[in-house]
């Protein structure tokens, strides 16, 4: 398999703070995969994001030593631009990377960036548009729709320019669960039907689960846990030490393994389905 | 229900007539037509150029009640220019006096002038409103970039449009903020509001520092250079949309002809003056009556 992401050795301390944002960092990401970063606020995973698209170091102040590499180039040796078509990224405050007048104007400026010409961009619209369910804002406002179709725009702004990795930094900090959910759809069809290599930074589990083939664990600028996610979710009482929350169904699991009344061997559920199918069974063997 | 166009002032159908018409002509209508005022003086031209621009506000579907709100600022501007030339005009024992008020001269050459300026002013605003009112923020862009501006000039200029919103959208934020924890300026004097409205524009600065910040990084995060890409022949998808047709040329060489038409009429025949004018031969009579 082709590694798309390999951080090596890798810190970054900004400038005017004392401690570093990242402290040697190893980590390879394979291409195709679906990656969850998790960690508590300030732990360093806005850093990791941004340190993948090239905004650290080029637009922030700091000290950079080791490397990030995008499929085996290093990030600094490549221009902004050529980095942008590499790694696109979309940041947690949609309304935050508006630079359009309508959404249409939104999702064709980085397209336009590219030099894509006219044809190409119509093909890529008839594609992203759809995908993201946005036919019906494409005249409006950016700034003017709803939390969760801003979060849509955004993420269909950088989808057009097909970035081989997408770097979705707490996509669903601002919506509601309706508009997690279709955030997430989105993200599915693209690992399915697109085999993208997707890095979502993420407090909401309960979507991310399900849809993760690999979970980080970064915590005070540290990485401390790579994992797929069935076998990273085992590691329950580890990750609420570093005061990760797992969604309900997990916990409620977690508690019957350690109370005896759940099997040692069995994995934890990661899905309230899964849960009350394992619940029955557990039910109907004790009976 | 009838698909409506957010305009800068308002909302115009999306149907409107006026949408086929090219963003550039329209530009070009508010650029060249709000100069004739500067070239004609006779108010009742001027008042000609009010009724052209409500006609064509009636064509584009605007709804014309939204004009109510320039009401009391029509009048009340008018007053001010009335009240300039008059009362805070000075004495001028040269001019003619047509009436008083608590013996308070009030001349007539100055009524005229008060009216010429008001006159003049009047459809300038006339014809922003009208374009206001039936452009786009994307219209103005495309208008822009189809003269040949350069993207990142007509770029900012859409920042700077942007961010009149937004910091009006932040500014009261921070007042709800402020407001919330206790600090609520109204029914206090003035010398007092002006005092406390550091604490409005503290956070509001920090804010905008904030939003100048995410924003680089957003257009740097989608590949945009100011100084535009190496190699790199920048679409405007955009702009290709919109079509310049015959219709749009004929129409820009009439509002071309009609500047020069206004320009000889009034310097080269010497029309358009006040001398031939019909109001201030309505003011003679009124106000001079049959003294000379």
């Amino acid at each position: 398999m082709t590694t798309a992401v390999r951080f090596e050795n890798y810190s970054w301390r900004y400038s005017r703070t004392k401690e570093q944002a990242l402290k040697e960092i190893n980590l390879e990401i394979e291409e195709g995969l679906l990656v969850g970063v998790i960690g508590p606020n300030g732990s360093g995973k806005t850093t990791l994001a941004y340190s993948m698209n090239g905004l650290i170091p080029n637009q922030y102040n700091g000290i950079r030593k080791g490397s990030v590499k995008i499929y085996d180039e290093e990030v600094t040796e490549m221009d902004q631009a050529q980095l942008c078509q590499q790694v696109g990224l979309v940041f947690s405050d949609p309304e935050a990377q508006f630079t359009a007048m309508t959404v249409e104007d939104e999702v064709v400026f980085g397209m336009e960036n590219m030099g894509l010409t006219y044809q190409e961009i119509e093909e890529r619209l008839d594609w992203v548009v759809p995908l993201t369910d946005i036919e019906e804002l494409m005249e409006k406002p950016p700034y003017e729709v709803s939390g969760g179709q801003k979060q849509r725009v955004a993420l269909a702004s950088v989808l057009s320019m097909r970035p081989p990795v997408l770097m979705l930094d707490e996509p669903t900090s601002m919506l509601d669960p309706i508009g997690r959910r279709r955030i997430f759809d989105v993200l599915g069809r693209l690992k399915r039907e697109y085999q993208s290599t997707i890095i979502i930074v993420e407090h909401s589990l309960e979507n991310l689960i399900p849809l993760a083939d690999l979970m980080v664990l970064v915590y005070e600028g540290e990485v401390l846990l790579v994992d797929e996610t069935e076998p990273f979710f085992q590691k329950l009482d580890y990750l609420m030490e570093h005061h990760i929350y797992p969604p309900g169904v997990l916990e409620f699991f977690h508690h019957l393994k350690k109370s005896g009344d759940y099997p040692e061997a069995s994995a934890l559920p990661e899905s309230v389905g899964e849960g009350e199918k394992q619940l029955r069974r557990l039910l109907e063997n004790k009976a | 229900m009838q698909k409506m166009n957010k305009t800068i002032l308002g909302y115009v159908p999306e149907e409107s007539p006026l949408y086929r018409i090219h963003p550039f002509v329209r530009l070009l209508f508010l650029m060249v037509v709000s100069l004739f005022p500067m070239f004609i003086s006779s108010p009742e031209w001027n008042f000609g150029i009010i009724l052209l621009v409500l006609a064509i506000l009636v064509y584009s579907r605007v709804n014309l009640k939204t004009l109510r709100v320039y009401i009391p600022l029509s009048i009340s501007m008018g007053v001010l220019i009335l009240l300039t030339h008059t009362v805070l005009g000075g004495r001028h024992p040269e001019f003619f006096v047509a009436f008083r008020i608590f013996d308070f001269p009030f001349y007539y050459e100055r009524i005229v002038a008060a009216v010429d300026v008001y006159a003049r002013i009047l459809p300038m605003i006339f014809v922003m409103v009208l374009f206001l009112s039936t452009s786009r923020e994307r219209d103005i862009l495309v208008a822009f970039r189809w003269a040949r501006i350069p993207f990142v000039v007509t770029y900012l200029g859409a920042m700077a449009l942007r961010s009149v919103g937004m910091v009006i959208e932040d500014f009261s934020i921070v007042r709800q903020a402020e407001k919330a924890r206790g600090f609520d300026p109204q029914g206090k004097s003035i010398r007092y509001k002006m005092r406390q409205f550091v604490m409005y524009i503290i956070p509001l600065f920090a804010l905008a520092l904030r939003r100048s910040d995410e924003f680089a990084n957003a257009i740097v995060a989608r590949g945009y250079s100011f100084t535009g890409l190496k190699g790199v022949d920048r679409a405007d998808y955009i702009l290709h949309q919109y079509e310049f047709r015959t219709r749009d040329a004929v129409l820009s060489g009439i509002i071309f002809l009609s500047l020069i038409a206004v320009l000889v009429a009034r310097y080269g025949f010497g029309y358009l003056s006040l001398d031939d004018s019909l109001t201030v031969q309505l003011l003679e009579s009124l106000l001079k009556g049959g003294a000379q």
